[in-house]
């Protein structure tokens, strides 16, 4: 307890599982932008899974040949291997099945990792009893242990991330063109399957050196939240990059300092019970937490801001669908033009208290007077706005009447949602257009052109 | 429990040894000699995989050809979440231990509850995030599910306070399997055989030609809500045996294998929970033996899931054979 963060990065037993995790994630996210932009996320889910079998054989490959001096870097090697080369296998495997049989992609990824999953479950059963020293390393990687890391870890799995880190920058633009337009790449000369073929080795090597930290239960979490998170911000590639490695290495480090953390407070709550918080499930709470709060609250793509948006242009028609009734009571009828609050309502399907509300701002803004209580007439700026609302509606009817084709009984309702859409310079290129109409299809007139109301 | 007289007839069996007393013993129980209490703990394992491979199979058959696979694997990841909440939520979370544990009887609504809420929970969000969030559907399905498991994990380490919880989630432990276990397997069976004999044709429909279904007036998302409940329902059976994870092998192994072999639905299917048991009592049976000969104490769903592996690779070169004789004819 009581460790700063900065201990974190100094103190010898705690940098290599931060630094570490850090690393890792960083790979994952950077490589992770690119298979998102695939729409390839579920191919990490099984890579990672596909890797668990070569875990174990490392392990007991490890335990063969190393048998009494069992030193962690030797056995860190072996499982790095025996990872990567069944998460390839399991790249050839998927392949097979698509290609060979027709089987269609979800289905022969599904099958793929599991499969391998439960071979290397199998393995690992075998494990437990002839080489138990090794059992709780092996089985660590289901769900990542970063706490047993030490410097010579990071050195190896530093230098792995480095590689793919570097590749994935010197390459960028490569991946970038293949990612977005493969025939525009196929048709300027690139290799493209070569290319295709070393995203997957990266990938293959991220969730390889992965899984030591996330595990391979949770990799696919790693190489997508990142990205996902990262698209919500930008549009563009390299900023995108950017971004999601910032967002793993956040992840990596919380979620690393989270779970060291609860073992911590757990083992002084529960003394004896030897619980140590695994560091995959915290790592990729964080990744999802931040991925969830970008969807929600990102400027630009944000649900939330989305919604907003949405409710304001709702809040704008509905203003002005209130001002154009008032102009047709004004308009139409030789009647008082102190129009009563249960008159609008009647024309409105908005409740008693927004329609309030509304009015009230209205009164406020100058478009609306109030003459007595509950009892409405459009001010002369008012008139001049609504009547442009209604010309904006005809001129659109006109419109859709004689250049779209479509009959004078259907363009109303169209027209209903362009009123409040249509632009001042849209508005002068359709009277253009339309040479400047007079009456719109059912023959009503056309209010004319208010020449200063652009800015209103 | 096995009684001390009644040692387990399977001890020390190879695979011909224990497929033959397998036989024997099916014998003895039609004769009304042996009663379901006697069932031996490898027969209780026969009929918990092979109910699982069944209701797996079924609900395979028709994920494979509607291309929901995937949803399978979310699935099998958020039930954890589900049977976690559940207990949480009924404050029953004492008796969370057992369900990993295996000390008393489970509670079987409890996890039948669990299985319909994470189905439709799962569904729902991963639907929310690719409609409402405009994620796209790859990424909205991953993230939901490693999110939702990872925090099942955290839940369940903290809860059960047993540093090797993690281990058991994903492993399974046919070895402590019970006669409860059979009865949650097979009502599990009995829904799903239920549900595909009651509406099969709108099953048929709504998987082969969804346009035609909907001016049929029958309702894909309807039947889309119905198959997602009965994966995690079966998924939820799998649990105790073969973990969250190798469900989805015998979800999608037996169908695929099965598809290989037939272009008939019905066929299909009953090739399926044909494959799907014969391979659950065929890697029982393994996994005896290997513990008699070699002294090895194998994963029996790792095995069992090894077996499905066989059978559709003989199947996979059987399809390569016929397409490379028709080849020639042509």
């Amino acid at each position: 307890m009581g460790a700063s963060l900065i201990d974190y990065f100094t103190d010898a037993v705690l940098r290599g599982p931060t630094i570490g995790s850090m690393l890792m994630c960083l790979a994952a996210s950077l490589i992770g932008v690119i298979i998102f932009l695939r729409k390839q996320s579920l191919l990490g889910e099984a890579l990672s899974h596909a890797a668990y079998p070569g875990v174990i054989i490392g392990v007991i490959c490890a335990g063969l040949i190393l048998e009494d001096d069992v030193n962690d870097a030797a056995t860190a090697i072996f499982i790095l291997l025996g990872a990567f080369c069944t998460a390839l296998l399991g790249l050839v495997a998927i392949n097979w099945l698509e290609r060979g049989f027709k089987i269609r992609t979800d289905s022969a990824l599904c099958f793929a990792l599991s499969v391998f999953f439960g071979i290397g479950l199998t393995l690992a059963s075998d494990v437990q009893f002839s080489f138990p020293a090794l059992y709780r390393q092996a089985q660590s990687y289901l769900y990542g242990q970063a706490s047993t890391m030490m410097d010579v870890h990071i050195i190896i799995y530093g230098a792995l991330a480095i590689v793919v880190i570097l590749t994935t920058l010197l390459l960028g633009k490569e991946l970038q063109t293949i990612t977005f337009n493969r025939d525009f790449a196929k048709s300027i000369g690139m290799k493209v399957s070569a290319i295709d073929a070393i995203i997957f080795i990266l990938t293959a090597l991220s969730v390889v050196i992965g899984i030591r930290s996330v595990g391979v239960v949770l990799m696919s979490a790693m190489l997508i939240a990142p990205a996902a998170a990262a698209r919500q911000y930008t549009n563009n590639f390299h900023i995108m990059l950017l971004l999601a490695g910032l967002f793993g290495v956040i992840s990596g480090f919380f979620g690393n300092y989270i779970s060291v953390e609860l073992s911590q407070y757990l083992a002084i709550r529960y003394p004896g019970s030897r619980l140590a918080m695994p560091t995959g499930p915290t790592i990729v709470l964080v990744a999802s937490s931040i991925c969830f709060l970008s969807l929600l609250f990102a400027p630009g793509r944000g649900l939330l801001l989305r919604l907003m948006r949405v409710t304001y242009f709702r809040h704008r028609c509905i203003r002005e669908n209130i001002l154009k009734t008032l102009w047709r009571f004004d308009q139409d009828f030789d009647r008082d033009k102190n129009i009563p609050f249960e008159h609008i309502l009647q024309y409105q399907s908005v409740s008693r208290l927004y329609l309030h509300c509304i009015l009230l701002s209205l009164i406020r803004e100058g478009w609306l007077g109030k003459s007595q209580s509950n009892v409405y007439r459009l001010t002369s700026d008012g008139r001049k706005k609504a009547s442009q609302i209604v010309r904006l509606h005809r001129l659109w009817e006109v419109y859709l009447a004689d250049y779209v084709g479509i009959g004078a009984e259907r363009v109303h309702h169209n027209a209903e949602e362009m009123e409040h859409i249509i632009t001042p310079e849209l508005e002068r290129e359709l009277t253009r257009l339309l040479k400047d109409p007079q009456v719109d299809p059912h023959r009503q007139r056309i209010p004319p052109m208010n020449a200063n109301m652009d800015g209103i | 429990m096995e009684s001390l007289v009644h040692l387990n007839p399977y001890e020390g069996k190879t695979v011909f040894g224990f497929l033959l007393q397998f036989v024997i013993r099916i014998g003895y129980f039609l004769f009304g000699e042996l009663s379901f209490s006697d069932l031996a703990s490898d027969e209780i394992q026969v009929i918990v995989l092979a109910g699982v491979s069944a209701s797996s199979a079924l609900v395979g058959s028709f994920l494979v050809l509607r291309k929901m696979t995937m949803l399978a694997n979310s699935l099998s990841h958020t039930i954890l979440l589900g049977i976690v909440s559940v207990y949480l939520l009924t404050g029953a979370h004492d008796g969370l231990s057992n369900v990993f544990v295996h000390v008393e009887p489970i509670n079987i609504h409890a996890m039948l509850l669990a299985a319909l809420a994470t189905g439709l929970v799962t569904a729902f969000l991963t639907e929310f995030l690719t409609k409402v969030a405009r994620l796209q559907e790859d990424a909205s399905t991953g993230l939901i599910f490693s999110s939702l498991f990872a925090l099942g994990i955290i839940l369940v380490t903290l809860l059960t306070r047993n540093a090797h919880i993690g281990t058991e989630v994903v492993m399974g432990n046919v070895d402590a399997l019970r006669l409860d276990d059979c009865k949650l397997v097979l009502v599990i069976f009995a829904i799903n055989a239920a549900l595909f004999t009651l509406f099969f044709k709108e099953f048929k429909i709504t998987t082969f030609d969804p346009a035609l279904s909907q001016a049929f007036g029958i309702s894909t998302v309807f039947f889309n809500y119905l198959l997602m409940t009965q994966v995690s329902c079966t998924a939820i059976g799998a649990f105790r045996a073969v973990g969250a994870l190798m469900v989805l092998a015998f979800i999608t192994g037996p169908a695929l294998t099965a598809r290989l072999l037939t272009n008939d639905l019905k066929g299909m299917l009953f090739l399926a929970i044909g494959l799907g048991s014969i391979a659950s009592l065929i890697g029982v049976a393994l996994s005896r033996h290997f513990l008699t000969v070699y002294g090895l104490a194998l994963s029996t769903g790792g095995v069992v899931v090894c077996t499905l592996t066989v059978f559709f690779a003989v199947a996979a070169l059987y399809r390569c054979s016929v397409d490379f004789s028709l080849r020639d004819v042509a």
